[in-house]
């Protein structure tokens, strides 16, 4: 059961991130990109992080995906479709992918058959109450950096009073 | 389901994400790629946290961290898309070279 459930989550996510990469239709890419990012989240549960299963879902299928499918309805063109979505340097790029997967592997090695040791806690309340005791100050620093993100996307994105 | 599973796919969709992130010529294509390697980095700190060090939560807080970093991040990449598109009228890499000599 456990095995079925991770290898289905792991073809979706996969195949919808090879399809996010390869599509011509960059809102077929998008579309994609959410489904991709719930595979990662159904990771997420299968590894028994819960908080993270639902941050997740909050944060990148219903924030992220949602802002990039906007902005692809917003500053694309028909014209785009008969256009080449890729340029001419996938040979190095494959080269380069290749090389990092090689020594993703190499690093990962000492490591793989490692089973996990016990059944999940839920960790929810656990998050909280580090959050709030020993990463308070890194936690109020997102605070901040995600006010400045609100700000600096306020000023690129406005019109300016003529 | 051992660690050496979840490395294979975090592995794997990082390399997509790379592969993405270089060969594609629209920006958002671009954003998206480097959306699917954040995605490969947190799932690698889940698996760690829960094969390694399963009595503590450290991963999953870094975790947390690392997404909302990503989300200023992309805000801020979309809202530059935007004012790009609309000063230039185009959203392909090689078509912004006003810095070119």
């Amino acid at each position: 059961m456990d095995c079925i459930a991770f290898y289905a989550l792991a073809a979706v996510t996969l195949v919808s991130a090879a399809a996010v990469v390869r599509l011509r239709n960059v809102l077929h890419s998008a579309l994609f990109l959410g489904l991709s990012l719930s595979g990662v989240a159904g990771l997420f549960a299968s590894l028994g992080a819960d908080f993270l299963f639902a941050a997740q879902i909050l944060i990148y299928v219903s924030g992220i995906a949602v802002l990039v499918l906007f902005v692809v309805l917003l500053a694309g063109r028909h014209s785009e479709l008969h256009l080449r979505q890729t340029n001419k340097q996938w040979l190095p790029a494959l080269a380069i992918a290749g090389t990092a997967l090689w020594a993703l592997s190499r690093v990962a090695r000492p490591f793989s058959g490692l089973l996990a040791p016990a059944d999940g806690q839920p960790t929810t309340r656990v998050i909280g109450g580090l959050l709030m005791g020993d990463y308070a100050v890194p936690f109020e620093l997102i605070s901040l950096i995600l006010i400045a993100a609100l700000i600096g996307a306020i000023v690129f994105t406005g019109v300016e009073a003529e | 389901m051992t660690l050496a599973h979840y490395l294979a796919v975090s592995g794997l969709l990082f390399c997509i994400g790379l592969f993405g992130a270089l060969t594609r010529r629209n920006i958002i294509g671009i954003l998206m790629g480097i959306e699917l390697m954040f995605n490969a980095a947190n799932l690698n700190l889940a698996a760690f946290n829960r094969f390694l060090a399963p009595a503590g939560v450290a991963g999953n807080v870094v975790t947390l961290f690392t997404m909302a970093v990503a989300a200023a991040e992309i805000v801020v990449g979309l809202a530059l898309i935007m004012a790009i598109y609309r000063n230039m009228n185009t959203v392909y890499a090689e078509d912004i070279n006003l810095l070119k000599g």
